[in-house]
């Protein structure tokens, strides 16, 4: 039953897409045809199908309706409420469903916020973004079906895999994909606005707020992803350079870009051609990110063969869309104004064009290493393996002069400014970096070759996006955002330098010495849960004034079944004590992992505070 | 006398003997840090605790015992596994795009803005 509802509601949805790009070149030569008729009556329909056949599937998890092929291959009776609905987007089919959901209600919002704007200009979006939702309903409906019956019907499934039965999993998705599919309204208006000749003023301010919410969501999807890593993986990282991490990092790079070129389109009226082409490249960015680890070509091409008709419709559909905006670009590009003058060196525009280059210096390195390894593989064969050193070693030495020009920029005025005038406090200022950081690296006994300039220039940047607090010609929603960056590399490296590790076969009973500290292991207990057994330990850490215990758990899920160590963390300002323990195959003994982590909290501040920049800058001007 | 200066000479050569050779766990973390562990999926030989990955250090902590260095295990173990095991892929023909095209983007990148922008 739910699944016939929820076909013929996408088999609505597909059709009401269709309607819409026949109708809307028709509506495009008529001048005078207000889009709030019955285009904007197609989109409701669409939206409100898409949301049921949505709905659909949730309740299929929720009942757990075994004669629907997903909730069979991704679910289980015995599974909490919670991760039931989580369980919706935690497989292929229904993340895409929640991909399709979001871009169609987007579609909705944006059709209903953007009335005071040109005709053609609206008509012209809602038309690119009807061709990314087709595509995605043909996707959805011919090769991965969300609504595929079984029968005989099983009686039970086969269990959600344990790792994502996850508070921050569960909502990471969804927030990731609302940052994802913000990008495709950049892109559809980008489009709209290059045929329609609207590249100016009035554009830049009105995808300003898409583009923002985008990289607010798009930030916090990065973030609980990352904190996700850090407490479930298990070995106190919070970025690896995964493939699948990288993804969600390139889009953020040319988002952050875009958001600086268009407030100069805003202001100044230049730099047109540039911020259409950050918006083609970003959102096909996102796409291919998608479509990358949901296909899981990047693991290993040899999944991707498993599954050719998938893959074939992704390449296909990929390679339509960037065609078709380069397409577009080029043939329109001479509609694009073009009062270029150059900028003078010593101006916001020139350093916003600095950041703009860094950012995608990052996204290439982030880009090529990402993808080389996939392309070595297909052209001859070999396996190589590009991680943590290779990402390191050319982006280090780049984050030097980044931080540094940082910390300038945003302190320099419109159009022309005096070079002069960079001096003395600023000087002031960089001489104290200087001082603080040799004395901390000096008390840390650390001497590598970069550390110095690295501490140097992110003491600098920290220093002087404290000064600007009381700047008055800068926003504050800006301040917030660049302090928290400046915070974010900061804690970044004190916590790279900072840590501690200790690593060590213990049986109960056992203590060992660490540092100053004292570690033992007190006590073992077996716990039974609804979908899962734990084994959780209890150890206490001990220094001369206090201490802690902390109880990390190995659990034992049993749909499907999968062993899982959960680390336990106490969290204070200064650091964080990260303890996880694994079985070993001695009788009794247990390997344990103790580490320090000092200033790991505010990684996460900073990037809520470089968030919450965002939606300061979107609340002030809407209020 | 001389017995002691004998003693005392033979402790200091042992002892530094000890300091440049004797066992080096960090080293071990460094080098386990930098391979792929090829049964997980994606994780460090030194993040993992499978098998191959802790035979994979008590090999690497036998290499150093032998006096190896760095550069000498690295090569031992992509003969024996390939490049795939190392994280940090060596400047060779097949990797030189790689580790040159972000820097080429770079220059050219910065070019194109030179040339946008005027000194006067």
């Amino acid at each position: 039953m739910l699944n016939q509802i929820g076909n013929y509601s996408l088999y609505i949805a597909l059709l009401s897409s269709i309607l819409i790009i026949i109708q809307s070149p028709i509506l495009l030569n008529r001048n005078n045809i207000n889009v709030s008729g019955r285009i904007f009556s197609l989109i409701s329909i669409q939206s409100l199908m898409i949301i049921i056949s949505f709905i659909a599937l949730i309740i299929a998890f929720i009942i757990s309706d075994f004669s629907n092929e997903t909730v069979y291959n991704n679910s289980h009776t015995s599974k909490p409420l919670f991760y039931k609905i989580s369980g919706t987007w935690g497989n292929h089919e229904g993340s895409l469903l929640l991909w399709l959901l979001v871009l169609s209600i987007f579609l909705l919002i944006f059709t209903i916020t953007s009335k005071n704007l040109s005709n053609q200009y609206r008509i012209l979006t809602l038309f690119f973004q009807e061709i990314i939702i087709l595509g995605f309903l043909l996707f959805i409906l011919f090769t991965s079906n969300p609504f595929m019956s079984l029968f005989p019907i099983p009686n039970e499934g086969t269990g959600l895999n344990p790792i994502l039965q996850d508070p921050a999993l569960a909502i990471h998705p969804p927030i990731l994909y609302l940052g994802y599919v913000g990008t495709s309204i950049i892109f559809s208006s980008s489009l709209a606005a290059l045929i329609s000749g609207s590249v100016n003023k009035t554009w830049a301010k009105h995808i300003k707020n898409w583009v923002l919410v985008s990289w607010i969501f798009l930030s916090i999807g990065i973030l609980l992803g990352s904190i996700w890593a850090y407490y479930e993986l298990g070995w106190g990282g919070f970025w690896f350079w995964d493939p699948v991490e990288n993804v969600s990092l390139m889009p953020w790079f040319c988002l952050t870009a875009l958001f600086h070129t268009i407030l100069i389109l805003e202001k100044r009226e230049i730099f047109h051609s540039w911020a259409v082409i950050l918006s083609i490249t970003t959102f096909s960015l996102s796409m291919s990110g998608t479509f990358l680890v949901r296909s899981g070509i990047l693991n290993s091409i040899h999944t991707f063969a498993n599954d050719p008709s998938r893959g074939v419709f992704i390449l296909c559909f990929l390679f339509i869309l960037i065609s078709l905006s380069i397409f577009i670009y080029f043939f329109y590009q001479n509609k694009i104004k073009n009062n270029f003058s150059k900028t003078y060196i010593v101006s916001k525009e020139t350093a916003v064009l600095v950041n703009n280059l860094f950012m995608m210096f990052f996204l290439s390195v982030v880009l090529i290493g990402t993808v080389y390894p996939i392309f070595l593989e297909v052209v001859n064969n070999d396996k190589i393996s590009v991680g943590p050193p290779f990402y390191h070693k050319l982006i280090v030495p780049f984050m030097i002069p980044f931080l540094i020009f940082m910390a300038i920029g945003p302190n320099l005025n419109w159009i022309k400014d005096k070079i002069n005038k960079i001096n003395l406090q600023q000087l002031l200022f960089f001489i104290l970096s200087i001082i603080v950081s040799y004395i901390f690296l000096k008390r840390v006994g650390i001497s590598y070759l970069f550390s110095l300039p690295l501490f140097v220039a992110s003491f600098f940047l920290f220093f002087i996006t404290i000064k600007d607090f009381s700047v008055k010609k800068v926003n504050l929603s800006q301040k917030i955002s660049h302090f928290g960056f400046s915070l974010f590399i900061l804690s970044v490296l004190v916590n790279g330098v900072l840590a501690k590790e200790y690593s060590s076969n213990m049986k109960v009973g056992d203590e060992r010495k660490f540092l100053n500290k004292t570690i033992k292991f007190e006590s073992l207990k077996i716990n039974e849960n609804k979908n899962y057994q734990s084994l959780e330990a209890n150890f206490k850490i001990s220094d001369k004034n206090n201490s802690i215990n902390l109880k990390p758990e190995i659990r034992v899920y049993d749909q499907p079944q999968t062993i899982t160590s959960e680390a336990d963390i106490e969290s204070t300002l200064y650091s964080d004590n990260f303890l996880v323990f694994n079985i070993l195959k001695n009788d009794g003994f247990y390997n344990v992992r103790y580490q320090i982590k000092p200033f790991m909290i505010w990684i996460w501040i900073s990037i809520i505070l470089i968030s919450f920049g965002g939606i300061l800058s979107i609340v002030k001007k809407n209020g | 006398m001389k017995i002691k200066i004998l003693v005392f000479t033979v402790f200091y050569l042992i002892s530094f003997y000890n300091i440049l050779y004797g066992a080096n766990p960090e080293k071990v973390d460094q080098i386990s840090k930098n391979l792929r562990c090829l049964i997980c999926q994606g994780q460090s030989v030194y993040d993992s605790q499978s098998d191959f990955a802790l035979s994979m250090k008590i090999l690497i902590q036998n290499k150093i015992d032998e006096g190896k260095n760095d550069k000498q295990i690295y090569d031992f173990l992509k003969s024996k596994y390939g490049e795939w095991i190392v994280y940090d892929p060596e400047i060779t023909k097949n990797t030189f795009l790689l580790w040159l095209l972000p820097l080429i983007l770079f220059v050219f990148g910065a070019i194109l803005i030179i040339r946008k922008v005027s000194i006067k």
